[in-house]
C-alpha cells in the first residue's frame, strides 16, 4: 500500500496537472455516458414502437410467412387462428393474444381508387394492448381528423381507420364514405362499405400514404376469412423472457413460426446498427483522446521525477514497483475522474431533461419528440471500466520509461 | 566486510577514458572509511559500484565475503533494500513525504508492518536528533536537517553497510562537522560500516582509514 499512498501524494503534488487531467477523463465519462443514455431512450423508443405498434413481443405466423410476398390476401394463413388465439390465451406466461388480418386492395370512393395495405385487428382487445391511441390523437390534428375515434366493438360494425396521407390522397375526413375492394381467399372479388370513423397519423409518411385499419368483422366479411388469420401478437406477461418464451412456444406450435419482435423489426434493428457505429466510432475517438491526454501528463510527470526514482531504485525498489507506482497513479486518475464523471452526468442529465428539450424528427418519421436521456448503470459501468483500462494503458508507458533507467544516470539527473 | 577485487569500470568523459581501474580494497566491519581524491579522480564510481547501483566491467564487490556484483538486478534490489543504506550528497528525499514517512519509507518497502515501521523511524529520527520535526515536509527543514532525515533514513532498515557520497557537501562548516561526528558515533554505537566519499578534510580526519583515488587509480591507504 506505500505505492499507492506514494501515487496519491505525487498526484496531489501536480494539483493544477492532475486536475487538468481529470477534466479529460470527467469530459470523455459525460459524453460516453450521456451518448449512451440518449441511444438507451432511442432504443426504448423504437422497441416500445414496434412492439406496441402491432408486433407484441412474439409473432405467431403461417410456415412460410416470411419467404415471400403473398400473390392474394390470407394466401398464407394460420387456418384456425381464432382457436389458436383462444388456446395461447390460457398459456400462465400469456397476457393477450391479438389476432391480425393483413390485407391489401383498393379503397375507392367512386371516381377515384386507392391501393392500400390494411390491418384488421379485434377492435376491443387492440387499444388495450398496442398503441393505436396515440396514432388516433395526432390524426385527429391532421386536416379532416377532427372527431377521430376508435373502431367500434360491435362485429357488424363496418368502419376504417385511414393513414393520415391515404385520406388526403382520398380526400376523405371522418364521417365519409369509401368502398373496400379486395378479393377474397377464393379468388374472387368483393367489397365493402366503410365509414371513416379516424385518421392516424403512424409517424411514418410510407405507412400514412398506405395503412388503413378494420375491425376483424370487416375483413372477415371483406376477405370471406372465417376464423383463418394471418398471424397473431403475443404480449407476454414478463417482457424480459422474450427468448424463453419463443423457444418454448415454438415447441408447443410445430406449425407455426414463432418470432419475436426484434427479428420482425427492420427499422428498429437498422437504427440499433447505425447507433452502434456512429457512437462506437465517437467512442473510439474520446478513449484516443483520454490515451494521449493522460499518458502525455504521466510521461511529463516521469519526467520531472527521474532523480527521485533513482533515490528509490538505490533504496531498493524494484523496476516493476516502479512501474506498479505508475499503475496506481493511472488508476486513481480513473477511479476519480470515473466518480466525478458519473456526478457530472447525473446533474447534466438532469439539467437537459428538465428543459423538456424537443428533438427533430429522425429520418423516415414525421414527428419529434422530447429528449429524455435514460439513466443506464449498466453503460455508466462500462463506461468507467473503458476509461480505467484506458488509464491503465496509459500509464504503461511512462511506468516503463521509469522502470528501465539507469540508477546512476537517474541520480545525476538535474 | 566490504571487499573490492580488482574493479575496472571505464566510461568516455568529455572524450577521455575515464572512471577507477584495478582498484582493490577491503573496509572491516564498523569502519568508518573514506574514499578520498580530488574531483574526477573516481570516488563517486567507486561508491555506486560498491554500492551495487552499477556493475563493473572487470572485478568483484563482495559482501561478507559472499561476491554479489554479478548477481541478477532482482537479488541487487534486495541486497539494497536489506543491507545497504545510502546517503547522497543532496538528501534527495522525497518531497511529497513527511520525515517519518520519508524513513518509513525503505522499511514499509521491507514488508514491515506500519506500526513496526513508525517506531523504527521515529527512534531513528530521534537519534539524529530530529524527534521533533516527525511531520514536516522537506522544504520544511534546513539543509542539515534533511541530511540527517536522509541518514536515519539510511539507518533505519540496521543495514550493514552505509554508502555516502559527499554528505557535507552541501553544507557548511558548522552543520557538515556535527554530522560526521554522528556518522562516527553510529559507527562506534551500532557496528555499522560507513564507506563515504568525500574530499573534505574535516570529513577525512574523523575516518578510521582512508582510501586516495587519483584518476581512478588507488594511490594510498592511510589509517589516520
Amino acid at each position: 500500500m506505500i505505492l499507492a499512498r506514494l501515487a496519491l501524494r505525487n498526484l496531489l503534488r501536480q494539483r493544477r496537472r492532475t486536475a487538468l487531467t481529470l477534466l479529460v477523463v470527467v469530459a470523455g465519462f459525460l459524453a460516453l455516458s450521456l451518448a449512451g443514455g440518449f441511444m438507451a431512450q432511442t432504443f426504448q423508443g423504437l422497441s416500445d414502437g414496434a412492439i406496441r405498434g402491432g408486433l407484441g413481443h412474439l409473432q405467431i405466423l403461417p410456415p412460410g410467412a416470411l419467404d415471400g410476398d403473398e400473390a392474394q390476401s390470407l394466401e398464407k394463413a394460420l387456418p384456425d387462428g381464432e382457436a389458436l388465439a383462444a388456446t395461447l390465451r390460457r398459456d400462465p406466461a400469456v397476457a393477450e393474444v391479438l389476432p391480425r388480418i393483413q390485407f391489401m386492395g383498393l379503397l375507392s370512393n367512386g371516381p377515384r381508387s386507392v391501393a392500400f395495405l390494411g390491418t384488421a385487428v379485434d377492435p376491443v382487445l387492440e387499444p388495450r394492448h398496442m398503441a393505436t391511441a396515440e396514432a388516433l390523437k395526432d390524426g385527429a390534428k391532421a386536416p379532416g381528423g377532427a372527431g377521430s375515434r376508435w373502431l367500434a366493438a360491435a362485429p357488424a360494425a363496418r368502419e376504417v381507420l385511414l393513414g393520415v396521407g391515404l385520406a388526403r390522397a382520398m380526400g376523405a375526413t371522418v364521417g365519409s364514405s369509401l368502398t373496400l375492394m379486395s378479393t377474397t381467399r377464393d379468388g374472387a372479388l368483393n367489397a365493402v362499405d366503410v365509414e371513416v370513423v379516424g385518421l392516424q397519423d403512424l409517424g411514418l409518411r410510407e405507412l400514412n400514404d398506405r395503412f388503413l385499419t378494420v375491425g376483424l368483422g370487416t375483413a372477415a366479411q371483406l376477405l370471406d376469412a372465417g376464423p383463418a388469420r394471418s398471424r397473431l401478437s403475443v404480449v407476454l406477461k414478463r417482457p424480459g423472457t422474450v427468448e424463453a418464451e419463443q423457444a418454448r412456444l415454438q415447441a408447443l406450435l410445430p406449425g407455426t413460426t414463432v418470432k419475436p419482435w426484434f427479428e420482425l423489426a427492420s427499422f428498429y434493428r437498422q437504427v440499433k446498427l447505425l447507433y452502434f457505429a456512429i457512437f462506437g466510432f465517437m467512442g473510439l475517438v474520446l478513449f484516443l483522446v483520454v490515451l494521449l491526454a493522460t499518458a502525455n501528463t504521466l510521461l511529463m510527470s516521469v519526467l520531472e521525477r527521474v532523480r527521485e526514482f533513482g533515490v528509490l531504485r538505490a533504496m531498493g525498489l524494484q523496476p516493476r514497483q516502479l512501474l506498479v507506482l505508475l499503475q496506481w497513479e493511472g488508476a486513481f486518475l480513473g477511479l476519480l475522474g470515473s466518480a466525478l464523471g458519473l456526478a457530472a452526468t447525473l446533474v447534466l442529465r438532469a439539467g437537459l431533461n428538465a428543459l423538456h428539450l424537443q428533438m427533430p424528427a429522425p429520418p423516415g418519421t414525421s414527428h419529434g419528440y422530447e429528449l429524455n436521456i435514460h439513466l443506464v448503470p449498466a453503460v455508466y459501468l462500462l463506461v468507467a471500466l473503458g476509461l480505467q483500462a484506458t488509464l491503465q494503458i496509459s500509464a504503461l508507458f511512462p511506468g516503463l520509461k521509469a522502470a528501465r533507467l539507469r540508477i546512476v544516470e537517474a541520480l545525476r539527473h538535474v | 566486510m566490504l571487499e573490492l577485487r580488482a574493479i575496472t569500470r571505464a566510461y568516455e568523459l568529455g572524450g577521455e577514458r575515464a572512471g577507477v581501474f584495478g582498484v582493490s580494497l577491503s573496509v572491516p566491519k564498523g569502519c568508518l572509511a573514506v574514499l578520498a581524491g580530488p574531483s574526477g579522480s573516481g570516488k563517486t564510481t567507486l561508491l555506486q559500484l560498491a554500492g551495487l547501483l552499477d556493475t563493473p566491467d572487470e572485478g568483484e564487490v563482495l559482501l561478507d565475503d559472499q561476491p554479489v556484483s554479478a548477481l541478477p538486478e532482482v537479488a541487487r534490489c534486495d541486497l539494497r533494500l536489506r543491507r545497504l543504506g545510502f546517503v547522497f550528497q543532496a538528501a534527495n528525499l522525497v518531497p511529497v513525504l513527511s520525515a517519518l514517512e520519508n524513513v518509513m519509507l525503505p522499511l514499509q518497502l521491507q514488508g514491515l508492518p506500519e506500526a513496526e515501521a513508525r517506531r523504527r523511524a521515529e527512534a531513528a529520527l530521534a537519534r539524529v536528533g530530529l524527534a521533533d520535526r516527525l511531520h514536516h515536509r522537506p522544504g520544511q527543514l534546513s539543509g542539515g536537517q534533511q541530511q540527517r532525515t536522509a541518514i536515519a533514513r539510511a539507518l533505519a532498515p540496521e543495514p550493514l553497510l552505509v554508502l555516502a557520497d559527499e554528505p557535507t557537501a552541501a553544507l557548511d562548516h558548522a552543520h557538515g562537522g556535527p554530522l560526521m561526528d554522528l556518522l562516527a558515533e553510529l559507527a562506534a554505537e551500532r557496528g555499522v560500516t560507513f564507506l563515504v566519499a568525500s574530499h573534505d578534510p574535516a570529513v577525512i580526519a574523523r575516518a578510521h582509514c582512508v582510501f586516495r583515488l587519483q584518476d581512478g587509480r588507488l594511490q594510498a591507504e592511510d589509517t589516520p
